[in-house]
Parts: structure tokens; C-alpha cells; sequence
């Protein structure tokens, strides 16, 4: 039998959840995506305002006592990310540019929506304090109440959304 | 018997060590998300059509698998629950959290993590989607004192299912599992019904016996938990660590 690219989703689950337990086992805390994202862009603002970012409510914590915000697990996670991915598209020949989106839907209309989309998740995975992979996926797994209620509303708001934009899709 | 994992936390690791040893388990979170299609933005926002339900069986399949390696783990005296993160509970913050990322899900077509594999291997709208996600940060941060006191509101601390319910720890276990289970076999039923597949793959059988396979020992081992005495190994008077999001108190 020969998965192919695409495998078949309980599989690829379960290499998921097996990353899930290495980062217990070894670090004694879950994956995630989002943090390391919320780090780079303190990182990026803190180059161009350092004392405005620095007293920062939010992202002030990432630089108590001299910290550097990207010398940190998440961070170091997401660029693992972004090399496994790399490698599992060049290994099966799928790299390269381009806009994926459904028949009836224009490049602009696909990309604007991919930007308005990426606005509202960013803030989202702040309020909520992760996103799908640390908090859905790790909390759930830690049977979390708040993480089995996230992944819930997740779904709520995806469907009172997705009649809206099923050009886009379908 | 000390037990020494987890490795950082028992101090068999540096934290140096720790913070490499993150890249490899990355590679592997990257790697698998590649292979489960969700580079394609079009698979993940399919499912809020249930036209291809492979994100829900596939987040059903990674909870399943680290939730009982995990718990088996630490009831096995492997791994030291009590050195374990927990995620704290803020109950409204993260519902409506939630509606809004699931919003985000299906206008933009990506989750964060899906969304940097989708960087990873070329696809502009996923570079397109990080910007936005880049961007939504940024305005939360900044802005926090507008939000900064919803956010930490509804603090219900690190609380579980089994604790929440007043169950057994293996109760609350299998039952998860019957639900990522039910909900798979459901939500694939939908699909087949609404979306009937046209494709046809050459391995379409031997695939079904092994995800059966794959499911029934998941049961199995449910099964185990279920009539496990859990509540004799998990002491849950032991403070569980927090730090990943320190309580950031009401800005000033």
C-alpha cells in the first residue's frame, strides 16, 4: 500500500499527535504555531519602536530583562515547521508558486479574503490564547475545558461564516 | 523511582538542548501537516461544507493519539504529569475567541500552522493569510488595555473534562475517543452523502483496513482506560505549572 502525497487523515493524525508527544515528553509542553508568530511580529515592531514595544502591556513580557523574543521554544518550533514542510513538498515534487482557490473564485477576491481571514484568526488565537495546533489540539488532548470549548466554537463560527464565502470554495 | 521524563523539566536535558531539540519535533509537526493535504487551503475551508472532512478526523486522530500517550504515559510512571503544561481555562475569552478564529478559518482557508506549510511550499495565498495573521496580532497586542480585561476574565484555572464532569480521569478518556470516533464515522457518512467522491483510488480498500485497524486499537486501548483505576496515580493537589501565557494583569 502506498499513501502517496496525500495520506489518508487518521495516519497523518496520528504522525500529529505523535509530534504532540515528543514535544511532552521533551519539553514538557505542547506544540504550537501561533506563539512563535506573535513573537516574530513584538520582534519586527520592537525594530522599528523598541521603547513603544517594550512597555507594551502585551509584548513587553517578551523582552523583560533583556530577552531576546525570538530565543524562544515556540519560535524554534515553527521554524521546524517550515523546514518539515519544506521538505515533504520538495520530496513529493509540490513546491511551487501559486494561489490555490475554488472554480469561481478570481485571484484578488481569493487573496483579499486570505488577508481579511489571516486579520481575524490573528486576533482571535491572541484573545483565545492559542490557536488550532497549542491550544484545540494540545488542550484538547490534556482534556481542557476551555480547549474543548475553542475547538467547538471554532466549528460555530467556520459555519455561520461558511455560506458567505462559498464562492470562494465551491 | 524518578522518573525522567519530561526531559527539560527533570533537568536529564539543558534548556539549550530543549530549545534544538524543538526544530526536529516541528519537522515532524511540518511534515505531517504537508501530508494531510492542508497546504491546500481549499481542504481545510471544505470542511465547514463537509465536502472533504478531513480536518476534523484528522484533529480527532492527533487528540486521540496524544491524549492517550500522554495520560498512558503518566499513569505507566514514564513521563511526570506534574511537570506538564497544562493550558488554563478563561471560559469566555476563548469562546469567542474561537467564533472568530473559526471566522478567520473559513474566510481565509487557514489555521496558523496549516498556513506556514502553506508558506513553506509556495502557495502565495498562504503567505498572503500569515500577513493578515501577523497583522491581527499586532492590533491585539497593541491595543491590549481596550481587550486586555475581557481577556483575563472568566479565569476558571487548569481545569479537566473528568474534573468538570466529576468522573475518572479513563471515563473521560474513552469517551473522548467514543466521540472522535462517532464523529468520524459521521462526519465521513455526510460527506459520502452530500459529496459523493468521483475519484476512484487504486488503494481504497486495503486504506479502509488500515484506518479500521488503526481506529480499533484506539478503542482498545480506550477500553483500558476506562476501567483503570486512574484516580489512584493522578494527584491533582499538585499545582500544575504555568508559564507558557503568564495572567497578564489589567494594563496600567
Amino acid at each position: 500500500m502506498k499513501f502517496g502525497t496525500r495520506w489518508p487523515p487518521v495516519p497523518a493524525g496520528i504522525l500529529i499527535g505523535i509530534s504532540m508527544l515528543l514535544a511532552w515528553l521533551v519539553a514538557g509542553r505542547g506544540i504550537g504555531a501561533s506563539g512563535g508568530m506573535t513573537r516574530f511580529v513584538a520582534w519586527v515592531q520592537h525594530s522599528l519602536f523598541p521603547a513603544a514595544t517594550e512597555q507594551s502591556a502585551y509584548f513587553g513580557r517578551y523582552f523583560a530583562d533583556g530577552a531576546h523574543p525570538l530565543y524562544d521554544y515556540v519560535v524554534f518550533l515553527l521554524v521546524g515547521l517550515l523546514i518539515g514542510a519544506f521538505i515533504a513538498a520538495w520530496r513529493a515534487g509540490e513546491l511551487r508558486l501559486e494561489v490555490l482557490r475554488g472554480p469561481r473564485a478570481s485571484v484578488v477576491y481569493r487573496l483579499s479574503l486570505a488577508l481579511a481571514g489571516g486579520i481575524l484568526a490573528g486576533f482571535a488565537a491572541r484573545l483565545a490564547r492559542g490557536c488550532t495546533s497549542g491550544h484545540a489540539l494540545v488542550g484538547g488532548a490534556e482534556l481542557s475545558i476551555g480547549a474543548w470549548v475553542f475547538m467547538m466554537c471554532i466549528f460555530v463560527g467556520g459555519w455561520m461564516a461558511a455560506w458567505f464565502v462559498r464562492k470562494q470554495w465551491i | 523511582m524518578d522518573m525522567i521524563f519530561p526531559l527539560a523539566k527533570t533537568g536529564a536535558i539543558s534548556a539549550t538542548a530543549n530549545l534544538w531539540l524543538a526544530i526536529p519535533i516541528g519537522i515532524v509537526f511540518g511534515y505531517a501537516l504537508f501530508h494531510s493535504g492542508f497546504t491546500d487551503g481549499r481542504r481545510i475551508a471544505w470542511a465547514f461544507y463537509f465536502k472533504d472532512v478531513s480536518v476534523p478526523v484528522v484533529m480527532f486522530s492527533a487528540i486521540a493519539t496524544g491524549m492517550l500517550g500522554l495520560w498512558g504515559l503518566s499513569l505507566a510512571g514514564i513521563l511526570d504529569i506534574s511537570l506538564v503544561y497544562m493550558l488554563p481555562t478563561f471560559l469566555l475569552p476563548m469562546a469567542v475567541g474561537g467564533i472568530l478564529f473559526g471566522l478567520g478559518m473559513v474566510i481565509g482557508g487557514y489555521c496558523p500552522g496549516t498556513a506556514a506549510a502553506a508558506v513553506a511550499t509556495g502557495k502565495i495565498d498562504g503567505m498572503v493569510f500569515i500577513v493578515g495573521f501577523l497583522i491581527g496580532s499586532l492590533l491585539f497586542g497593541d491595543f491590549f488595555p481596550v481587550w486586555g480585561d475581557f481577556y483575563n476574565s472568566n479565569y476558571l484555572g487548569v481545569v479537566r473534562l473528568d474534573q468538570w464532569l466529576g468522573i475518572g480521569l479513563g471515563t473521560a478518556v474513552f469517551g473522548i475517543v467514543v466521540i472522535a470516533v462517532g464523529g468520524t464515522l459521521g462526519m465521513r457518512y455526510v460527506q459520502n452523502r452530500f459529496w459523493p467522491s468521483t475519484e476512484s483510488t487504486p488503494d481504497r480498500e486495503s486504506i479502509l483496513k488500515l484506518q479500521g485497524g488503526l481506529i480499533a486499537v484506539a478503542v482498545l486501548t480506550a477500553v483500558v482506560f476506562a476501567f483503570f483505576p486512574t484516580e489512584a496515580f493522578i494527584d491533582d493537589s499538585v499545582e500544575t505549572p504555568f508559564y507558557i501565557v503568564p495572567r497578564v494583569d489589567a494594563a496600567p
